[in-house]
């Protein structure tokens, strides 16, 4: 019966959400992102010369302008960009969203845990927590790259996600902190809960929707970073994201002659991460009843 | 002498769901020197009129109706400018979380001063001094902890400051909103104690607002009874409290445990108070009232007379049939 | 009379028990400085009785209560249930000192889960002791719904706390206080966040469940006057000390001790 007050709460929260003008924008553009990443898996299907990554046109031999068979214009190798660009988005949520998911999971169990055991637990978590915060985590990244070679996409996802537990793992654990002493946590302990039971059905409820928000800075960060890799020409190289469109850009010299295959990918990069960070705001809203704008009087 | 004069006073919250209306056409007046008590339980509205007497009800709430005749000035028209001026100096108050109104930075005998200063720029500093050296003997504060600073007071000398900087400025009406209820009961009877005295002497008027219905007839010569934002019943504290007529007031005395209630006594339940937003009704006790009838959904309950100091929000047959039934 | 009839054996006791707070000695003080919560204290309580412990803010009331629920430990003494000491219990003896006795909240605002429906909160206590199946322990709650006057059980069952006044809340905390049947429950000031009227009816309905079930309170309270209402006997406890226990009606009538006879001096009354 849960899925009632999940879905009331939900609801209460969609209308203050929707009514901010960062959650509105931020939706805006998450919703034109996702149909292009939806699109891509249909572009090759209409016509494989479509292809983002083996779709060449016969026809062109070198990096061409806008035009109506390809409307961003074609890379050096004469593949469509436009197809590119919805490859890329489809690349950004995955990574995005993926490394985010892991790194809150394992952030919020970790900081449950280390919150509500205290003690030695605790402080190893946290410590191991710190040293991991303070690795700069793309230089990091690149070392292990230069080292092992080239890296699977999952493989970065992984490693971003490890990365970036820690920032989560030390909000949840305050908020663990704070909800430890509560009289309904206490009640469940006279009642004989285990300390696991109380973790998962008691605390786990209540940090959920921080760490849903935390969340979404999660995924803009992930996608900085995978960007960042493949522009390096560290990213995975069978798979189109923006960061590899503007490694190609680069490497093949066209830097600044073509202004229409460079400017697309990077304006995308800036908006998606700009429209998480717009829902991340607006959610903080829902999330902090002080922050509304309307107060029921006593 | 009149000092302070409510007329059909209502006052509203606005809220997500609509209009809550906090006060429904509450009336009440309170002489110079005399102590007004309001007594009711949670939601009843009674804190809202204190902060209305204040000019201090939030931004989401205003006066829908009435009239607040205090000496010459109407407050009900009041502005922001003309409240500044008025508070603390003609009205003051003592609030519900008193012991956390004093900056903890600043010394206790400064904080008075510049009470004091505030109103009446053209005192001098030795006057001034002065002024605060009395307060002090006047709440029995020894004159040696004037310069401490709030922390190192305990709870109950914190209150008696509270108390002495609400007089600095010779206010003629205090209101007082639950000023005992964080104190220990045995802190509690000496700040009473210290109320009654101070009220007797300064000839100030007291609003005392409480849920304890005991604390309140300590201080207070009259009562006014609030539930569902309507007074029921209103009266001198002897005849309210020692022959209650509104069935609300009986409950509420039946419910009330003294060292000499009975074990046994068998209280009726009442239901929750309606929701003040959707309430239309006449009588907002209805609802859990025991003589309850169809009259009281159709027609407005009236002023019944006990006494010329005694009335009870209700209809006199309703209320004599209640008296001849028990 | 055998012995054990002439003195039953308590269903609670607490003999020398002490509790203390201390700050660790640190790089700024070298000796630490410890509070003294509890000081010697020794209580019997018998099986059925609803026995009251009155204190002001800061007299180690609370403390108390927490210690026999075993929130916390006590730092010198023994509590015993049915004459077996539990200061050290764990595991599996401790999961079943936990059946038998059970904590009513102070704040019924903060006592319940708010992510969790009425039904989910009574029921915790029963899946965490593998008492019953789905079915029994359905009925169960509602069986328990409807004696604290959450009427029909049915009704409530799939409530959330925020739709309930704090009375009603109270009324849960209650019942899941009572759900597993316990010998022994503290009661810490269940009712200082209430009103009046609705405090009444709280009371009423804590005698009725004593009646019905037989079971042993521990009643923390700062009102003399409440305890008055609902105990059969009183201590009274200041600064963490016990200064004087007895039958209610007559540590009341006749107070011997100098705080216990300023309590009732200073007791709000209608003296005018």
């Amino acid at each position: 019966m849960s899925q009632n007050q999940y879905i009331e709460r939900f609801k209460k929260g969609w209308k203050i959400f929707i009514q901010n003008p960062l959650g509105k924008t931020g939706v805006t553009l998450l919703i034109i992102f996702m149909l292009m990443a939806i699109s891509s898996f249909f572009i090759p299907l209409i016509d494989p010369m479509y292809d983002p990554m083996t779709g060449i046109d016969p026809l062109i031999k070198t990096s061409t302008g806008p035009s109506m068979q390809h409307f961003l214009g074609t890379d050096n190798v004469g593949r469509d960009l436009f197809a590119q660009l919805m490859e890329g988005a489809k690349i950004a949520f995955i990574v995005g969203l993926s490394s985010a998911f892991i790194s809150i999971v394992l952030g919020t169990v970790i900081g449950m845990i280390s919150g509500y055991a205290g003690g030695m637990t605790d402080i190893i978590l946290m410590r191991t927590a710190d040293i991991i915060m303070i690795m700069p985590s793309l230089v990091i990244l690149l070392i292990l790259a230069s080292l092992f070679g080239q890296f699977n996409i999952w493989i970065i996802v992984f490693i971003i996600a490890i990365m970036r537990w820690p920032a989560v793992s030390r909000i949840i654990r305050s908020q663990t902190l704070s909800l430890k002493s509560r009289p309904f946590i206490e009640a469940s302990k006279v009642a004989g809960a285990s300390n696991l039971r109380i973790i998962f059905r008691h605390i786990m409820p209540n940090v959920l929707p921080l760490a849903f928000l935390y969340m979404t800075f999660r995924v803009t960060s992930a996608i900085l970073v995978e960007a960042a890799l493949s522009f390096l020409g560290f990213g995975d190289p069978s798979q189109v994201s923006w960061g590899m469109m503007l490694q190609w850009v680069w490497k093949s010299g066209h830097m600044f002659q073509a202004p229409y295959w460079m400017i697309p990918p990077g304006l995308c990069i800036s908006l998606l991460t700009l429209s998480f960070y717009m829902l991340g705001r607006a959610m903080d809203e829902v999330l902090d009843p002080r922050l509304r704008k309307e107060e029921e009087g006593r | 002498m009149t000092l302070l004069n409510v007329e059909n006073l209502s006052v509203g919250y606005k809220t997500k769901k609509g209009l809550l209306k906090a006060v429904n056409d509450v009336s009440f007046s309170i002489e110079q020197g005399r102590s007004l008590g309001f007594v009711g339980e949670s939601g009843c509205g009674k804190t809202t009129i204190g902060m209305t007497l204040m000019g201090l009800l939030p931004d989401n709430a205003s006066i829908l109706q009435g009239d607040i005749y205090f000496n010459d000035s109407n407050l009900s028209n009041f502005d922001d400018k003309q409240w500044r001026d008025f508070r603390g100096r003609e009205i003051s108050m003592i609030f519900q979380a008193a012991m956390n109104a004093m900056n903890p930075v600043i010394r206790v005998d400064e904080q008075i001063i510049e009470a004091i200063e505030t109103h009446n720029p053209e005192k001098s500093k030795s006057e001034i001094n002065e002024k605060v050296k009395n307060l002090f003997n006047l709440v029995d504060i020894p004159q040696d902890r004037l310069k401490d600073y709030p922390h190192q007071y305990s709870g109950g000398m914190k209150q008696r400051a509270i108390i002495a900087m609400a007089l600095a400025c010779n206010p003629k009406l205090i209101i007082a909103d639950e000023p005992t209820t964080a104190l220990d009961v045995i802190v509690q009877d000496q700040i009473l104690k210290e109320m009654n005295k101070i009220q007797k002497e300064l000839n100030t008027s007291v609003v005392f607002i409480s849920h304890d219905i005991a604390v309140v007839a300590d201080v207070c010569e009259d009562i006014c009874v609030m539930y569902g934002g309507q007074i029921v019943e209103k009266g001198k504290r002897e005849e309210v409290f020692k022959t209650p007529r509104h069935p609300y007031t009986k409950i509420l005395l039946e419910s009330y445990l003294s060292l000499d209630s009975d074990k046994n006594i068998k209280v009726p339940e009442i239901q929750k108070a309606p929701d003040l937003i959707t309430f239309t009704g006449n009588c907002s006790f209805a609802a859990s009232c025991n003589i309850c009838s169809k009259k009281c959904k159709s027609h407005t309950p009236g002023w019944v007379n006990m006494s010329e100091t005694h009335q009870a929000f209700c209809f006199e047959d309703a209320l004599n049939k209640d008296n001849n039934d028990r | 009379m055998t012995d054990n009839e002439k003195n039953p054996i308590p269903v609670m006791e607490l003999k020398g028990v002490s509790k203390e707070y201390c700050s660790k000695p640190s790089f700024f003080s070298r000796t630490s400085t410890c509070v003294i919560a509890m000081n010697n204290i020794n209580l019997k309580i018998r099986k059925g009785e609803i026995f009251g412990l009155v204190g002001q803010s800061g007299s180690g009331k609370t403390t108390t209560g927490r210690l026999i629920v075993k929130l916390e430990n006590p730092s010198k003494g023994i509590i015993k249930l049915n004459g077996e000491p539990v200061s050290d219990i764990e595991g599996k003896a401790l999961k079943a000192y936990r059946s038998k006795v059970q904590m009513i909240f102070q704040d019924p605002y903060q006592s319940l889960n708010p992510y969790l429906s009425i039904s989910e909160t009574i029921i915790e206590p029963l899946i965490v002791n593998k008492i019953g199946d789905d079915l029994s322990r359905e009925q169960k709650v509602i069986e328990t719904l409807d004696v604290v006057g959450l009427s029909p059980g049915r009704e409530y069952y799939n409530r959330y706390p925020h739709q309930l006044s704090g009375g009603q809340r109270q009324r849960v905390a209650i019942a899941r206080a009572i759900v597993l049947d316990p010998e022994f429950i503290v009661a810490d000031e269940p009712t200082s966040m209430l009103d009046a009227t609705i405090a009444i009816q709280l009371f009423q309905l804590l005698k009725q469940i004593r009646k019905k079930y037989n079971m042993a309170f521990l009643f923390i309270t700062h009102n003399l006057a409440a305890a008055k209402y609902l105990c059969d006997r009183i201590a009274v406890i200041h600064n963490g000390v016990i200064v004087e226990t007895g039958s209610t009606n007559v540590v009341i009538k006749y107070p011997q001790h100098p705080y216990t006879k300023k309590l009732i001096e200073t007791h709000p009354g209608f003296n005018f």
